[in-house]
């Protein structure tokens, strides 16, 4: 790893100015991915500040929203009473995600930034268009079983990683954010981006933007909600396939529902087709079934990802199963 | 074995405290930090290698690469290139034999700026082109000349073919890695024209005749400490050239070198379970009775050296069989040289064997233990020696009853737990009792303390506590006044760890010697005067006391005999072999493990809802660090059943997955409810206490027995390990 | 902290082989100012690395299992590292170095984090307990006496990481069946497989009711 310079960064507008002078600084808030791209010398900056001492830790329940702020660790967001009663899709999905170790350690805004898993990003003297534009993509036709289904490009076919977004896309998040022109809020499903041409950007921050927090409006989906992870392992694995779901329902009838998904795209995938069409039905598994079949609709695969449609249909449906019988 | 059977880890309370030194945590001044540089193509020769701005960068103390090294005199005298035991002469020339080989050895000052360093390090290269991929090169297979390698036949050549029933398949298992928790690392010094290495070896004698060859420097010379291991699994059976690297380094420097490999370097310089692709045939009666098993295999190596193994050897005897053939072939790729692992050729031979006895046993429409029965082996046909002792049906029974195999259908999908399927399915396994020479000092202390010292090390089975459970039980000695000395050199030559041979190799050794000991006690006891005209056999030891069997009255402890001889300690050092009367006999450990599996089709999972394995290994020495083993070696399996392979990018020839989030071992989560089960029955023959060996066959057939229960539950039979989740989804169409 | 950094990236292929002349040319030194005759003479006293190494660390006052250091350390340098090669607390291990095994969990301000991701320069005053910081003497924590009994290791190498995880597994209320202790502690690897026996000695330490 290549020495540089640490600054404590002691508010998010310093933060911001800081790093605005700086041509190859980076945030460092619980580094859990960071430090590891440095240790491969995936990336090197001169320069890293430290967000830590910021204020931006608080989980608060505002009127009709909770507002999570971006140095809130995964834990302190998974096991938070209030979160698990009003949002538990999202205490689920941060608790499937890598070991309690690490979620004491990565906070809501790292989380939203990692980067994929895909082998060949990480490793320097491999192919990589989002390491290395231009370089090439390792995966189409190399090992690809981790890879995208769903709006992949010629230039990349990486996932992103994480539980916690799956759940954040489902919930309607937004995502705020402060940078060198200001504040602004961007739609958490507009935040994450699909590779196109340019996979080195993963997603619609701009340079040196700050996150500072996440909202997630009110919801009605308490209850019949349920997060389903299959990986290589019971636990302590990345995604093959997720499925956040969750059922607002009366009366067995499907008032509201949303459906995304992790470990298919290079973006959280939410599933509105599928919404669209379980909107007003009655719960059975045959609807289930057909929803995890129109979701898959248009899926592409790789040869070692092939097996992704199937699943990805099968895991929806259960998902469904699980939440509808919560 | 009774007051000692269930003693504690006798180095547990170092390993709890961080106490316990393992190779690179040995406080060493003036220790300076090495890193190895690897090759980025699979094959070819180095163009040029830029060093420049690694030997600029702060604290670099040096580089060394194939350009500058002082080449070690062995590498000249060392012959016949393809033997194993002769692994890739590191610096030598300019020649990439494998991806990630070593091209470069970067030293500083801190560990920091050593990383740093080691990143500026840039190669330009003649690439060659590669061939890593056994299924497409193992029409290359290569015909070994040796008596290990060579064909078997018992009976008719291939006489499965001609049965009312026949079977064939094939099989394959991947690479896959022994990754132990602790990295591979060293610290290697010189004194003078006097190595030393703290290193990671599971053999101190072993790595200084290496070492020694290498330098051409007398073995005698050579100093290896190796106290304790954080596993190895096979890994440290090979002196690698990260050891001789260091020495090298250490040399060039005259300072003490500290090196420890990454994570990615273990996947890729240390070794593996190779690539094995097995056919299997089998014939047999419409009543059950085997007539043929033939079980051929084809396994890689890499292009330097000839590595072999097991791998078809079980099949020639654990099943009564009169026309039997094995084949074993290598093919040489260009990888790094594989090793055992854990288990080795027999747990890939018995993934083979097992499933297809179980695939026979159901187009036979018969229950898998039965035919097993029907088929047991009342003796080695393979040697013609009857057994030394074999409780496997015992094993079978035991297992039965444990996992409630009386719950299972030979119909596969018939057996349902909610929406899971439920499936059951055992494995047998195997492995082979040995004995090497071994030698041992046990010595009382002035305070009636027992030391007992031998070179043999520890990579995690507990040999110091088993030493001190058999030296407390012939000395008769709380275990607490033992004290083990071991794993490194200048003590008794002890053997390498390997090949569950070293309760049979150390323990008789300690058994043997602590046995002379107390005679040169009671020996020396029947000259005072307070047991004058005692016999030496009326005579008892226990408890540091020497007493009279009929009189009380009559005692003396050991320490004031010693006191009144003048003596400040009392030794033996002995050197024990197997008897002669041993090679008469066929001695083998069995195991077999049970699985009941939850499957969920829909999504592949596959939960391990109870594991039970049963092992008739002649004489339990310690029940609880032999249980820890059994479960051990069961989750071994289990990895190996359901996720561990080595995905290897055969465009680029190098792995993909090489690091322990994208390689998957089982974690917690995996394990569900595991119960281990001992015969426990004394083997008359194999050594003083009867036993018969754990390590490897703790992990022999677990595989298969995952396999064969996933079948029970799915109706889906799997041949290519690891039975991921994919598998199942591809194989059963929802 | 705010000089500028012995940067190799500033050689080209014509720069002279030569380290001691590599310093000539690099922007640390230009930057205070030698004249070229002191240049040589820091570089035949290896003055260059050391002011090198002066200027390229920061400041850290950290507490270990209840000593306090102050230190200067590198800001690359891990937690773990810094434990391990500085402070010679080797009872922490090193097993993938990237996350990937937890072998190197300690607390860090009593809760459980992977030293070999954490950064030491980010741990300003921070209170870490490493296995060494457990037992007092002969005396051992609950927990360590727990993996004894039952045998909750066998090669040792992740038993430390094993253990500071299983007395946080209690602490965080994660403890309350063998399935939610076998998901809270899969972040910890152990390869000889002993999982079975160290859920039976978490399962006592937490039934046995202990504070901590």
């Amino acid at each position: 790893m290549k020495n540089f310079q640490i600054i404590r960064a002691l508010s998010s507008r310093t933060a911001v100015t800081n790093i605005s002078k700086e041509k190859e600084a980076m945030f460092i808030a619980g580094g859990t991915n960071l430090v590891d791209l440095m240790k491969k010398n995936v990336v090197a900056p001169d320069k890293l500040i430290d967000i830590n001492g910021l204020d931006l830790k608080k989980i608060e329940f505002l009127k009709g929203k909770v507002s999570i702020g971006a140095l809130a660790k995964n834990s302190q967001v998974a096991e938070d009473a209030t979160i698990k009663e009003k949002h538990p899709l999202l205490s689920l999905a941060l608790a499937a995600g890598a070991s309690q170790q690490i979620r004491h350690m990565a906070t809501v805004g790292g989380n939203m930034l990692q980067k994929t898993r895909c082998s060949y990003y990480y490793n320097t003297d491999m192919p990589c268009n989002k390491r290395t534009p231009k370089s090439g993509c390792g995966a189409i036709g190399g090992s690809n079983r981790m890879h995208a289904v769903f709006g992949a490009s010629d230039s990349c076919i990486a996932v992103h990683p994480s539980d916690m977004c799956i759940a954040l896309a489902a919930l309607d998040a937004q995502v705020l954010v402060e940078g060198p022109k200001g504040k602004r809020q961007i739609k958490f499903t507009d935040f994450h981006r699909l590779p196109g041409n340019t996979p080195e950007k993963d997603n619609n921050l701009e340079a040196k933007e700050l996150i500072t927090a996440i909202e997630i409006p009110d919801h009605n989906f308490t209850k019949n909600i349920h997060y389903l992870k299959v990986r290589d392992r019971t636990s302590y694995a990345f995604a093959l396939v997720s499925v956040a779901a969750a059922l607002d329902l009366k009366n067995n009838v499907i008032k509201d529902v949303r459906l995304a998904m992790g470990g298919v795209a290079h973006k959280p995938w939410r599933l509105t087709e599928a919404e669209e069409f379980l909107k007003g039905k009655t719960v059975s598994e045959e609807i289930f079934r057909q929803a995890g079949d129109l979701a898959m609709k248009g899926a592409r695969t790789y040869g070692g990802n092939d097996f992704k449609i199937t699943l990805g249909a099968n895991t929806i449906t259960e998902a469904l199963i699980i939440a509808a019988s919560k | 074995m009774s007051k000692t059977s269930n003693i504690n880890r006798v180095d547990g309370f170092a390993k709890v405290t961080g106490a316990a030194t393992y190779s690179a945590e040995y406080k060493t001044p003036g220790v300076v930090y090495g890193c190895l540089v690897g090759s980025t193509i699979a094959k070819g020769r180095i163009k040029s290698i830029d060093t420049k701005k690694a030997e600029w960068a702060p604290g670099v103390l040096a580089v060394i690469t194939h350009l500058n090294v002082d080449k070690p005199s062995g590498y000249q005298k060392a012959k016949d290139k393809r033997n194993f035991g002769q692994p890739l002469q590191i610096f030598k020339d300019d020649s990439v034999l494998y991806y990630d080989q070593p091209i470069a050895l970067v030293i500083a000052d801190t560990f920091e700026r050593m990383q740093y360093a080691a990143s500026l390090i840039k190669a330009d290269y003649f690439k060659e082109e590669h061939s890593t991929d056994l299924q497409k090169a193992a029409d290359k297979e290569k015909k070994i000349d040796t008596e290990k390698g060579n064909d078997y036949h018992r009976g008719e050549h291939d006489g499965y073919k001609n049965a009312e029933v026949v079977f064939e398949a094939e099989y394959t298992i991947p690479t896959e890695v022994h990754n132990p928790m602790e990295l591979a690392n060293i610290i290697a010094k010189w004194d003078g024209n006097k190595p030393t290495l703290y290193t990671k070896s599971q053999g101190v004698e072993g790595t200084r005749r290496s070492v020694a060859g290498v330098f051409d420097v007398p073995v005698e010379d050579v100093s290896v400490f190796s106290e304790y291991l954080g596993g190895a699994f096979g890994m440290g059976l090979h002196t690698w050239p990260y050891e001789i690297a260091a020495l090298m380094g250490a040399k060039k420097l005259n300072r003490p070198v500290k090196l420890v490999l990454h994570r990615e370097q273990m996947f890729t310089n240390v070794g593996f379970r190779p690539f094995t692709i097995q056919k299997m045939g089998l014939g047999a009666t419409k009543a059950g009775k085997l007539t043929g098993l033939t079980h051929e295999a084809v396994a890689m190596t890499s292009s330097y050296e000839d590595f072999m193994e097991g791998t078809v050897n079980m099949s020639r005897f654990i099943y009564d069989c009169a026309n039997v053939s094995t084949r074993y072939r290598i093919v040489p790729l260009d990888t790094c040289t594989p090793i055992w692992m854990r288990g080795p050729g027999e747990a890939t031979g018995s993934f083979a064997l097992e499933c297809a006895m179980d695939e026979m046993a159901y187009k036979l429409n018969l229950d898998p233990i039965e035919f097993r029965k029907l088929n047991y082996a009342e003796k080695d046909q393979e040697q013609n020696k009857p057994w030394s002792s074999k409780y496997l049906l015992e094993c079978y029974e035991g297992g039965m009853e444990r996992i409630g195999w009386k719950n299972r259908k030979n119909e596969p999908g018939s057996v349902k737990e909610g929406n899971w399927l439920v499936g059951y399915g055992m494995g047998t396994g195997t492995f082979g009792c040995y004995r090497s020479p071994t030698s041992v000092k046990a010595k009382f202390l002035q305070d009636g303390n027992l030391v007992l010292q031998c070179s043999v090390n520890d990579m995690g089975p507990g040999t110091a506590t088993m030493m001190t459970a058999i030296g407390a039980e012939i000395t008769r000695l709380p275990a607490e006044n033992v004290i083990v000395e071991m794993g490194k050199s200048g003590l008794p030559k002890g053997p390498t760890q390997g090949g569950s041979a070293t309760t049979s190799s150390v323990g008789s050794a300690v058994h043997d010697a602590c046995n002379l000991l107390v005679s040169k006690v009671l020996e020396l006891a029947t000259q005072n005067p307070v047991f004058k005209g005692i016999a030496i056999t009326d005579l008892t030891f226990a408890n540091g006391l020497i007493a009279a069997k009929n009189n009380n009255s009559k005692s003396i402890a050991l320490t004031s005999l010693l006191t009144a001889n003048k003596l400040d300690g009392l030794e033996v050092e002995n050197l024990s072999k197997a008897a002669e009367e041993a090679k008469k006999y066929s001695i083998y450990s069995f195991s077999v493990h049970f699985v009941k599996v939850l499957v969920n089709p829909n999504l592949g999972k596959i939960r391990l809802a109870h594991v039970v394995s049963c092992a008739d290994i002649g004489t339990v020495i310690n029940q609880k660090t032999s249980a820890g083993q059994m479960f051990g070696g069961a989750v071994g399996g289990i990895g190996m059943g359901l996720m561990e392979a080595l995905e290897i990018d055969h465009r680029f020839g190098r792995p993909i997955n090489n690091n322990f989030a994208d390689y998957h071992v089982p974690v917690h989560a995996d394990i569900e409810k595991q119960e281990v089960f001992f015969v426990n029955k004394k083997d008359p023959i194999s050594n003083p206490m009867g036993t018969k060996g754990l390590g490897e066959t703790a992990l022999v057939g677990m595989a298969p027995a995952i396999a064969n229960a996933v079948f029970n539950a799915t109706g889906k039979r799997i041949r290519d390990l690891p039975i991921t989740l994919d598998k199942i989804i591809e194989t059963i169409k929802v | 902290m705010a000089s500028k950094k012995n940067n190799p990236k500033e050689v080209t292929e014509n720069d002279s082989n030569s380290r001691r002349d590599f310093i000539k040319k690099s922007g640390l030194f230009t930057a205070l100012a030698f004249t070229p005759p002191s240049l040589v003479m820091a570089s035949e006293n290896k003055w260059d690395e050391k002011i090198a190494e002066y200027l390229e660390t920061v400041p850290l006052s950290i507490e270990v299992n209840g000593k306090k250091h102050n230190l200067n350390i590198e800001p690359r340098t891990t937690l773990l590292d810094l434990l391990r090669e500085q402070l010679q607390l080797t009872g922490t291990k090193k097993g993938c170095d990237h996350g990937q095994c937890g072998a190197c969990t300690v607390h860090v301000n009593g809760t459980r984090i992977l030293s070999c991701l954490t950064l030491a320069s980010m741990q300003q005053n921070a209170q870490v307990t490493t296995i060494e910081g457990l037992s007092n003497g002969k005396k051992l924590h609950p927990m360590q006496e727990a993996f004894i009994k039952h045998d909750g290791f066998q090669c040792g190498y992740c038993t430390p990481g094993q253990i500071m995880s299983g007395i946080a597994c209690i602490k965080e209320g994660h403890a309350n069946s063998r399935e939610e202790i076998r998901e809270y502690m899969s972040g910890n690897i152990c390869r000889c497989g002993a999982y079975h026996n160290i859920v039976d000695a978490i399962t006592e330490v937490k039934e046995g009711g202990k504070e901590l």
